[in-house]
């Protein structure tokens, strides 16, 4: 596992370098990693952990070279969560960015385009968060809409 | 020529020339190639895909709508000519299918549009859609295929219904 | 004052025969590429219910008055093209000189389909329209050659005169002729708007263009606009190359019939040969088929040119 080597710290986890990370070394972390061979930055992924009450953002790279996966995990309160943008090292991350702050409501420093994405005209906690009850959500909004109402006579 | 003579010409040309506005952006888009190309030649009856909504008589609708695209939905019927006809393809239009649960899927699309025929199923298959066409077909020479009508006719209720899905009933997305 | 109003019905009868046979030939169109992709496809009679449909639409949107009666423009166009155009040998407003005239003709139609375009305000209408008159200005100049050496071999500039010369052999029997039909017919193919030139009317690039905003009885005229096109230049490239169809000429009623006949059967015989070519080819870029036209069908049509200049002053 080449990743852990050039962090120096981490794990192997189904064969992919698992490597723990605070909120403030991620972005050196990341760094690091990419002049040593990680060049794809693959995706950037949250998982909702609320037993925990923490969310954890896994940025996802892959080498080339190495012929290897590394993941990079951040765990951030899941009151408030804010974390660094990352878009100055892969462009791409601006979206993925863009992406979990309208569907976890993290908070992205230094992303400037943090505006609605996916989702039209949301003003309710954001949906992919475990303690947002989708199906009271579809119930409340979608099934209360009501019927057309047609009137008796059939000659329109 | 009376008037209702007039309307049966009118309505044998429609029959016999769909034109079809395909809106694919959920699944389903892949069981429309068969139909257009050599094994099912839906242009045997006079239907072809068409490339814009202005050109369109039909607007088949495959797959789960989101509150997003339901929005280009509408504008899209708006901007066909009438008389306009819907099919709804899959069973997502007709109850949230596998999406009954869903935070942004629209259920019931017969609440917001007129639809002419539904085709259900997940997902249909190409002899569903010919089928649905003929039955269009059907129902127009019957002069039972009004939805056009109906939206003109209860224009407010469907207005009501758009913007309830929209989020402006609920009170927090006014300025939209 | 009889002969002017028996002129007026002549005219007006040819003008409804010429788009009944175009109308009909966009059913056969369909119907040949559809068996090429080995399928039923419509009934042959299937543009006359299309047309009929589009006409009895209920609501026709209009986007200002230009693009109203663009559409009656450039259906004048091509009605007036059709009109300077002999058909089965009979002429009906044709006079010495009228090769030019059908040529600066053959442009105003396009003309008026582009202001239309114009005018619905559509991005995509916009982008068609410049590459419709880019592939216009493309397929003219291998065009214009090519009757400029009919011209010169024929020493007329009467198309009428150039089919009554053409009697005693059609011009493709004489070989630099072969290779201005050869060169007339791809030109042909950017008129018609087919394959491999279709770039203009896209519908998957550019949502068919200048068409993106014509809906409703708007869209009908824009199909009568269409079947007229097909008339109006197969018909001028059997008048240059195939002697107009004219097989008979003592002036008997069974002359004319013949005529005509013979004249329906090769502009179909040309239309199907440029729907074959629709068929099998894919699309060109715009600026792929400017290169075609100017620098291998040009370089063609000269060469065809300098043969005929040779042939007559030797």
């Amino acid at each position: 596992m080449k990743a852990i080597e050039i962090i120096g710290k981490g794990e192997e986890m189904h064969g992919r370098a698992y490597i723990p990370s605070g909120r403030e070394e991620a972005g050196t972390i990341i760094k690091k990693l990419k002049e040593n061979g990680f060049a794809h930055f693959v995706m950037l992924s949250c998982v909702d952990w609320i037993d925990k009450n923490e969310f954890e953002l896994v940025y996802h790279m892959w080498s080339y070279e190495h012929k290897e996966h590394a993941m990079i995990s951040v765990r951030l309160p899941r009151d408030n969560p804010s974390m660094f943008s990352m878009h100055e090292l892969f462009p791409q991350i601006e979206t993925y960015e863009r992406e979990i702050h309208e569907m976890y409501g993290i908070d992205f420093e230094g992303n400037s385009r943090l505006t609605p994405f996916l989702l039209e005209g949301w003003h309710d906690t954001p949906p992919m968060r475990k303690d947002f009850d989708s199906k009271k959500f579809a119930e409340d909004v979608f099934d209360s809409i009501p019927e057309i109402k047609e009137e008796e006579d059939e000659g329109i | 020529m009376r008037y209702e003579e007039w309307n049966k010409i009118s309505r044998i040309a429609s029959r016999k020339s769909l034109w079809m506005l395909h809106f694919c952006t959920g699944c389903g888009a892949v069981e429309l190639p068969p139909v257009m190309t050599s094994r099912y030649d839906m242009e045997r009856f006079g239907m072809g895909p068409m490339a814009t909504p202005r050109q369109a008589d039909v607007l088949l609708i495959t797959g789960y709508l989101t509150v997003k695209t339901l929005k280009r939905v509408v504008n899209v019927y708006e901007q066909m000519q009438s008389p306009k006809y819907v099919i709804s393809f899959g069973s997502c239009p007709i109850n949230g299918g596998m999406y009954w649960d869903s935070y942004n899927t629209v259920k019931r699309l017969d609440r917001y549009l007129p639809v002419d025929v539904y085709v259900g199923g997940c997902m249909p298959r190409p002899e569903g859609v010919m089928n649905a066409f003929l039955e269009l077909m059907k129902l127009i020479d019957e002069g039972k295929a009004r939805g056009w009508e109906k939206y003109q006719k209860y224009y407010e209720q469907y207005k009501r219904n758009q913007k309830m899905a929209f989020g402006f009933e609920r009170g927090k997305n006014e300025g939209d | 004052m009889v002969d002017f109003l028996i002129k007026i019905a002549v005219i007006a009868l040819y003008t409804t025969i010429a788009m009944l046979v175009g109308i009909l030939f966009m059913g056969i169109g369909r119907k040949i590429v559809a068996r090429v992709h080995n399928r039923v496809g419509p009934p042959v009679y299937q543009g006359f219910i299309d047309i009929a449909k589009l006409l009895t639409k209920k609501t026709n949107i209009s986007h200002g008055w230009i693009y109203d009666l663009a559409l009656l423009f450039s259906l004048t166009g091509i009605i007036l093209t059709i009109l300077f155009l002999p058909i089965g040998g009979v002429k009906l407003l044709g006079t010495e000189g009228d090769a030019f005239l059908v040529l600066y003709l053959l442009a105003i139609p396009a003309l008026g389909f582009a202001l239309g375009a114009g005018a619905s305000g559509n991005p995509n209408a916009a982008i068609g329209v410049m590459r419709a008159l880019v592939m216009m200005l493309s397929y003219e100049l291998p065009f214009v050659i090519t009757m400029i050496a009919l011209m010169i071999y024929y020493d007329t500039s009467s198309i009428a005169q150039i089919v009554e010369l053409q009697r005693a052999r059609w011009a493709i029997m004489i070989p630099p002729f072969m290779l201005a039909a050869a060169v007339a017919d791809m030109a042909l193919q950017g008129m018609l708007m087919e394959a491999p030139f279709d770039i203009p009317t896209a519908p998957h690039e550019i949502a068919s263009g200048p068409m993106a905003e014509f809906g409703g009885k708007h869209l009908g005229s824009l199909m009568l606009y269409k079947a007229g096109t097909i008339v109006a230049y197969t018909t001028l490239f059997v008048d240059l190359f195939l002697g107009g169809g004219v097989v008979m000429h003592d002036g008997s009623i069974l002359s004319y019939i013949v005529n005509f006949a013979v004249w329906f059967l090769l502009i179909l015989l040309i239309f199907t040969l440029s729907l074959l070519i629709n068929a099998s080819f894919p699309r060109f870029r715009i600026e792929q088929a400017f290169k075609f036209y100017w620098k291998y069908e040009a370089l063609l049509a000269f060469i065809s040119l300098i043969w005929v200049y040779l042939m007559v002053i030797s």
